[in-house]
């Protein structure tokens, strides 16, 4: 790069620079955007503190469409950019940071502060502003004061705290963390163990990652109280392999704790000794399900166990054992530092605190967001969300992963909590949140998380391994137009049967994507059956391949794309589709630019 | 103990209870796959499930443990949809091939679908065509027909140490098998095989060779060890076709190693011998009985006449019964007037005896089966259980996995120590050293009881004895760090239980009498009953022969006065043993067998004594006559006569008892009742204990010189035993031939490749065999299984006179 001529840089006084390094920023470049502001400034003498912060695909503002996104804090005065390359930034040097005008036409729209305004954010709150690889910068914002909070009182009064914020297990179950921490803290057996649960698995699902990624103090902090609380001196962290950075920053976050004396002997003389060890998962998704978790970390083939005993009692090793997800344990440190009543304010009766949702599909503002318990689905969709992309009508929303269910546009009122996920034959789930429009075909959707669940099933009890394999075939059957009548109700059947006799919650789980899509939208799978028709266009099998003439710009393309000669096509003639040689394949269907083949 | 309810019928059961436990202890049948009593709760096949008033979810029995109050249904109409539904699901996948099944008849699966299961399936599916496993000797797996109940990779990793096999793959593709998909390679004890409730595990030689409902099962005492397991033998035309462990029956409840369940065959060899045979000029002729008796008759009584009673001797046997032994030994001391009679006990299990005698006053000390469970330390002295005493080991694993310290001092690595909490890998025969070392340790930190001991006789001499066996002195006997000794030590005696255990078989040659004398005084120092020393016999009946009095008293001459001295005796009867091939330096047994005026061996086949013999008399085997078989603990149990016996030969008692009357002797026993009555009326009194420590000293064995640089151990494989098993085609299946094992680093230095031939020498001659290059041993020693005469391995070994341990120096070097 030819030098620059110095420009006057006195009146930057103060300037930070932050750009998102988490796995979806880096996916998307900021690792070039922060060295192409290096050079840039370093070519003018700027020495700026560009502090790498975190902010994963959704980053802490959520905008995983919107990466790379940067702010510029020049003077105290805070501008973000979004959708920035390396080549955007000689220009932001250049007018913002030199000349002290922003370049307007980057700058993130209405829809970023839209985006934020409904949520509340505690967990994510650090996210996006603090280094993770920094133990210091968790410091100052407070970090670790809970851990020196807790040392001068009883265990059991660590336990009432948490009891009495009313903190439920946000792995999916909503157990209430301060029972079982009691029961753990009672059960007989030494030495006792706690379980960091992040292995997050569901399709879509990146809540745990972001908040390991962006604040992994946090988690280890609230591992620290939990640790003492039920008298554990070891801990476990058990994480995808396919986590890797998470994996880094926690390492350096457990290395510097125990330089720091946060973690291992005698922790900040106080008597406790604590220490944490990282288990990297090998990739199934049941071994987020506790005791295939456990099987996994004594290095057994990760399969669930049945239940009693709990791990509470018999758990790792066989010793009294609590498992907590990721997000449970990272909120304990504010639970601590402000206190269970103020915790307990947020939320409803029963589902205290805030929820983070990964919020996917057909919605404009994908990302992740945290929102507090009790927040209407139609404020998260419409207010958080920004609505269907191209304003496409909102047909239904899947949460809880592939163990929930799909809640369909008329419950759209329903305030988000544990009780009434559940009633709506839903689930609140880890938090992932899949938004449908009425270009998904509920019979697709339902097949593409029974596929799911199907390929991690562990194969250990006869309803889930054989029993889901069935069900997906007739699910797939039936989105080939092969469907028979009866189907529906066999589906109906075999789910139920399935839901109740297997031995884990992903058995009985795993057929819900389908009884409630049959619950909600029976209507489509008729269509299928008995029509032979996919209302949404989605099963390529039971489009119809005829070519409209009103539509059809006689461009040639499905001429050219039909791999079976099936289209007859000359120049200013609308083509034909000769139905004896069609195969169905669906790439007419593709090529064709103005949707002119039905 | 908790009060529940189970389809309103009201039920006690003790606390922890499952529901399908209680459901089962009440005669209530829950159907189930995949539970097993032996084994933790696994809950996989869902057919055991219940309702339980109050939950809303089913429950599986198996796994569910009973509270107070609870009321369990377990045929309502939601659960038998569901049951069916899922029985459904595998009979999608299962094939129907019942008709060329041999589990058809006793399947369980097929049982479940009669019962409960649809007629018609509502879903179809291709069957699976997985080539099924015919390669592994014993054992045949057919995935095809599993319904991955898991109770074989359960049975195999849980209870037999194993873990052989697992399930492999993920969800509707998992499949079980040995790891990379790879032959099946294991201990094949079988367990496996009983615990499978489908056709998808069977045995190789019992394929297609009967149909389940054609079997005629009859109870039997297994014929090898000591541990006298129950086994129930599946009979089709007087015929045992096949052998199983029967839960519930026998001190074994079930459980059986490879030799029991695979070992049976060996009846059927085809060098049993069918009718009595006299040499003349070197030839065998068949005869009949009564000339075959006629004509010892004759010689036994020139013999004796010419040089007298005490010229004629006799050798019993401890795989023939308590009847045959008391008969052969009545026979010589009142039919011969002679005491000359001994066993192969004198090489192995008198030395217990001897022990228990001199430092407890005991004239017998059996084991216990359950011993090992709930002690705190358990200690292993140069003793292989899990190969010797198979089902007795698998409650050491047990005890280990509950908890038990297990300690383990042996030079080989063996399943128990691969499963031990600390293995001392001792240098071979220094168990004397080590036990001495940890005497010396209770007396110097005063870690013993004082009160009881102090005053025993002995106690001051041993105190003396053991100063010679300071930690700093026994580190370099056993090649066991100081640290590790101490601790040890400081262990085994601060425990609050404890059990030292070790075994002398004729074959076993680290441990003498000076090693049962060792242990014995460290069991007396803690304060311990005798009972914390088990020490098992070896064979089916070692423990009844004993007890029968096969022992030379009053005078006569044992085995080593009998057959190491040529001319000790004119005159031997050897009944159902092969002392040319099993006995410790067998070159001057076979020469002292030869300069013999007159041999008569009754046994059950061709033996190399045999061939040596003036008459071979044929006998009937196990399970061809009634009689009575002492297990190591102590228990006599009936052996049953479920099949015909083979040719013309006749029990060993009944031969023994015509030969008396040929002789003109008058002896009152005309059936085994009357037998029976005399032996019960001869049986020795239990003598009350009086302790003495006998203080023992460690004597470097063997002649380690630069010639012979190679300590040699002797022992037993987990497949054979003795060289009994050798005539099965079972066991011969998974192993036939001889090896040594050699270390990697001894095997490089001599130049010695894996499975190559290598001829192998003591000071008393030399054996050619195949190499086993392995770490199992470690450098400087190699091992040898004893069991196959072809090697002649007793061509090397050599007698001890002394208390310490036979230990022998051996070279090796490849053989071209």
């Amino acid at each position: 790069m030819p030098a620059k001529k110095p420009t006057k840089t006195s009146g930057i006084k103060d300037l930070v620079i932050r750009v998102c390094v988490g796995t979806g920023g880096l996916a998307a470049g900021s690792q070039e955007v922060i060295d192409e502001f290096g050079r840039q400034l370093k070519s003018y003498g700027i020495k700026a503190d560009i502090l790498k912060k975190c902010v994963n695909k959704t980053g802490c503002r959520g905008f995983c469409a919107k990466d790379v996104l940067v702010d510029v804090i020049l003077n105290g005065k805070s501008e973000t950019y979004q959708l920035i390359t390396p080549e955007n930034v000689a220009r932001i040097v250049e007018e913002h940071i030199l000349k002290g005008e922003p370049v307007k036409e980057w700058l993130v729209g209405p829809e970023y502060h839209a985006f934020h305004d409904k949520q509340t954010k505690i967990l994510l709150k650090e996210c996006g502003h603090i280094d993770p690889e920094d133990i210091n910068a968790y410091i100052n914002i407070g970090g670790y004061e809970a851990v020196r909070k807790i040392f001068p009182l009883e265990t059991f009064e660590v336990i009432e705290e948490v009891r009495a914020s009313g903190l439920r297990g946000r792995g999916g179950a909503g157990f209430l963390t301060g029972l079982k921490w009691d029961l753990c803290s009672k059960a007989e057996g030494k030495p006792k163990y706690i379980i960091c649960n992040a292995d997050e698995g569901d399709p879509g699902a990146f809540m745990d990652r972001s908040v390991i990624e962006g604040n992994p103090h946090s988690v280890i902090e609230g591992m620290i109280i939990g640790g003492y609380a039920i008298g554990a001196n070891y801990g476990y962290v058990y994480i995808r392999a396919e986590y890797p950075l998470a994996i880094h920053r926690l390492k350096i976050a457990i290395a510097d704790a125990r330089k720091k004396g946060f973690i291992g002997k005698n922790i900040l003389k106080s008597g406790f000794d604590f220490d944490i060890k990282i288990k990297e998962g090998a990739g199934a998704f049941i071994c987020g399900e506790e005791t295939a978790l456990i099987a996994s970390i004594e290095g057994k083939r990760g399969m669930p166990k049945a239940k009693p005993p709990f791990p509470a009692y018999k758990g790792l090793w066989g010793k009294p054992t609590v498992i907590n997800n990721v997000e449970t344990l990272a909120n304990l440190p504010s639970i601590i530092t402000k206190g269970a009543k103020w915790f307990a304010s947020i939320g409803t009766e029963k589902s205290k605190g805030t929820k983070v949702f990964a919020l996917t599909g057909k919605i404009k503002n994908t990302g992740l967001i945290e929102v507090p318990m009790g927040i209407s689905l139609k404020e998260i969709i419409y207010d958080i969300g920004g609505g269907c992309e191209r304003n496409r009508k909102f047909k239904a929303v899947q949460t809880g992963g592939p163990s929930g269910g799909c809640i369909p546009a008329s419950h759209i009122d329903m305030p988000v909590d544990y009780e009434s996920l559940m009633g709506a034959g839903s689930m609140m789930g880890s938090g992932g949140m899949v938004v449908m429009d009425d270009t998904t075909c509920m019979v697709d959707m339902a097949k593409f998380f029974l596929t799911f669940t199907q390929n991690e099933s562990c194969g250990k009890c006869t309803p889930c391994r054989i029993g889901t394999k069935r069900m997906l075939e007739i699910l797939t059957r039936i989105t080939e137009g092969k469907g028979k009548e009866g189907d529906i109700e066999l589906l109906l059947e075999l789910g139920n049967d399935i839901k109740l006799s297997s031995l884990c919650g992903l058995g009985m789980s795993a057929p819900n994507p389908v009884l409630s899509t049959i619950k909600f939208f029976r209507d489509e799978y008729e269509a299928h059956i008995k029509e032979g028709v996919c209302p949404a266009t989605v099963c390529k099998a039971l489009r119809r391949y005829t070519v409209s003439a009103e539509l059809c710009k006689m461009c040639g393309k499905c001429f050219k794309a039909c791999p079976s000669a099936a289209v007859t096509w000359e120049k200013k003639q609308p083509a034909v589709i000769d139905k004896t040689k069609c195969i169905k394949c669906g790439a007419c269907y593709e090529a064709c630019p103005f949707s002119a083949i039905l | 103990m908790v009060n529940i309810k189970i389809n309103d019928k009201h039920i006690t059961v003790k606390e922890g209870t499952t529901i399908l436990e209680a459901a089962l202890q009440n005669k209530i049948d829950i159907p189930h796959l995949c539970y097993d009593k032996r084994l933790v709760p696994y809950g996989s096949c869902r057919l055991c499930i219940v309702e339980v008033e109050g939950q809303a979810k089913l429950l599986a029995a198996c796994s569910t443990p009973v509270t107070p109050g609870m009321s369990v249904r377990t045929e309502t109409p939601k659960l038998l949809k569901a049951r069916k539904t899922v029985l459904e699901l595998l009979l999608v996948h299962h094939p129907l091939d019942c008709p060329v099944c041999d589990k058809a008849g006793e399947c369980k699966l097929q049982d479940l679908a009669f019962k409960y299961g649809p007629a018609e399936s509502r879903f179809k599916a291709k069957r699976k065509h997985e080539p099924a496993d015919t390669g592994s000797p014993l054992v045949e797996r057919d995935s095809n027909r599993c319904v991955l109940c898991g109770k074989c990779v359960r049975v195999c990793g849980e209870l037999q140490g194993v873990g052989a096999i697992n399930i492999i793959g993920r969800g509707f593709e998992s499949k079980i098998s040995p790891a990379f998909d790879e032959k099946l390679n294991c201990e094949f004890c079988g367990q496996c095989i009983d615990a499978c409730p489908v056709g998808a595990l069977g045995r190789r030689h019992f394929r297609h060779s009967a149909r389940a409902w054609f079997l005629e099962p009859r109870d039997n005492v297994c014929p090898y060890c000591s541990v006298g397991c129950t086994v129930t033998y599946d009979l089709r035309e007087g015929k045992i076709m096949r052998a199983r462990g029967v839960e519930g029956k026998g001190i074994n409840n079930g459980n059986l190693c490879s030799k029991g369940r695979f070992g049976f065959d060996y009846i059927y060899s085809e060098k049993r011998l069918a009718s009595p045979l006299i040499k003349k000029n070197g030839e065998f002729r068949r005869v009949s009985w009564e000339e075959a008796l006629k004509h010892i008759a004759g010689r036994i009584q020139a013999i004796k006449h010419a040089h007298g009673a005490d010229s004629i001797g006799a050798i019993g046997s401890p795989r023939c019964t308590v009847e045959d032994n008391f008969m052969l030994q009545k026979f010589m001391k009142s039919v011969n007037s002679s005491n000359n009679i001994d066993s192969s006990a004198r090489f192995g299990y008198a030395k217990i005896q001897e022990a228990v005698q001199m430092s407890f006053g005991l004239n017998r000390l059996p084991i216990n089966h359950e011993s090992p469970l709930g002690k705190d330390v358990i200690l292993v002295v140069e003793s292989d259980i899990a190969s010797t005493h198979p089902v007795w080991g698998l409650n050491f694993l047990k005890a280990k996995k509950e908890g038990s310290n297990l300690v383990v001092a042996d030079t080989r690595e063996t399943k128990l120590t691969r499963h031990s909490s600390r293995w001392l890998r001792v240098k071979p025969g220094t168990g004397v050293a080590l036990l001495n070392c940890i005497i010396k340790i209770a007396l110097d930190e005063g870690l013993y009881d004082k009160a009881k001991t102090q005053k025993i006789e002995g106690f001051s001499f041993l105190s003396e004895t053991v100063n010679d066996y300071p930690p700093s002195a026994v580190s370099r006997i056993t090649g066991i760090s100081e640290d590790i000794l101490v601790k040890t030590a400081r262990e085994f005696l601060t425990a609050k239980s404890r059990l030292i255990t070790l075994t002398i078989g004729a074959s076993e040659n680290t441990k003498g009498l000076d090693t049962a004398l060792a242990a014995a005084n460290l069991v007396i120092l803690t304060g311990e009953n005798p009972s914390s020393l088990q020490m098992p016999a070896e064979f089916c009946n070692t423990f009844g022969l004993w007890e029968a009095g096969v022992k030379p008293e009053l005078g006569g001459k044992n085995a080593v006065s009998m057959l190491y001295k040529p001319g000790a005796v004119k005159a031997l009867f050897v009944m159902g043993e092969n002392p040319v091939i099993t006995f410790p330096d067998s070159k001057t047994v076979e020469e002292a067998l030869r300069s013999l005026d007159f041999l008569v061996v009754q046994d059950i086949m061709m033996t190399h004594t045999a061939k040596l013999a003036n008459v071979v008399l044929p006998a009937s085997c196990w399970s061809e006559k009634e009689g009575t078989f002492i297990n190591a603990g102590g228990i006599p149990q009936q052996v049953n006569h479920i099949v015909n016996s083979f040719g013309n030969s006749l029990a060993d008692w009944q031969i023994l008892k015509n030969l008396s009357k040929v002789m003109g002797a008058e002896i009152a026993i005309d059936d085994i009742k009357k037998l029976r009555e005399e032996f019960k009326n001869n049986k020795s009194v239990e003598q009350p204990a009086k302790l003495t420590f006998n203080p023992v000293t460690y004597t470097a064995v063997g002649e380690y010189d630069t010639e012979f640089p190679l300590k040699m151990i002797t022992g037993n494989l987990m497949q054979h035993s003795g060289a009994l098993s050798c005539m099965s085609k079972g066991l011969g299946s998974v192993i036939a031939d001889a090896f040594i094992q050699v270390n990697p680093a001894d095997a490089q230095r001599y130049k010695i490749r894996d499975n190559g031939f290598v001829e192998l020498s003591s000071i008393k001659g030399s054996v050619m065999m195949k190499a086993q290059v392995s770490d199992e041993v470690p450098e400087g020693t190699v091992f040898a299984p004893v069991h196959f005469s072809h090697a002649r391995i007793n061509h090397l070994t050599s007698l001890s006179e002394t208390g310490s341990p036979p230990i022998c120096a051996v070279k090796i070097k490849a053989a071209n």
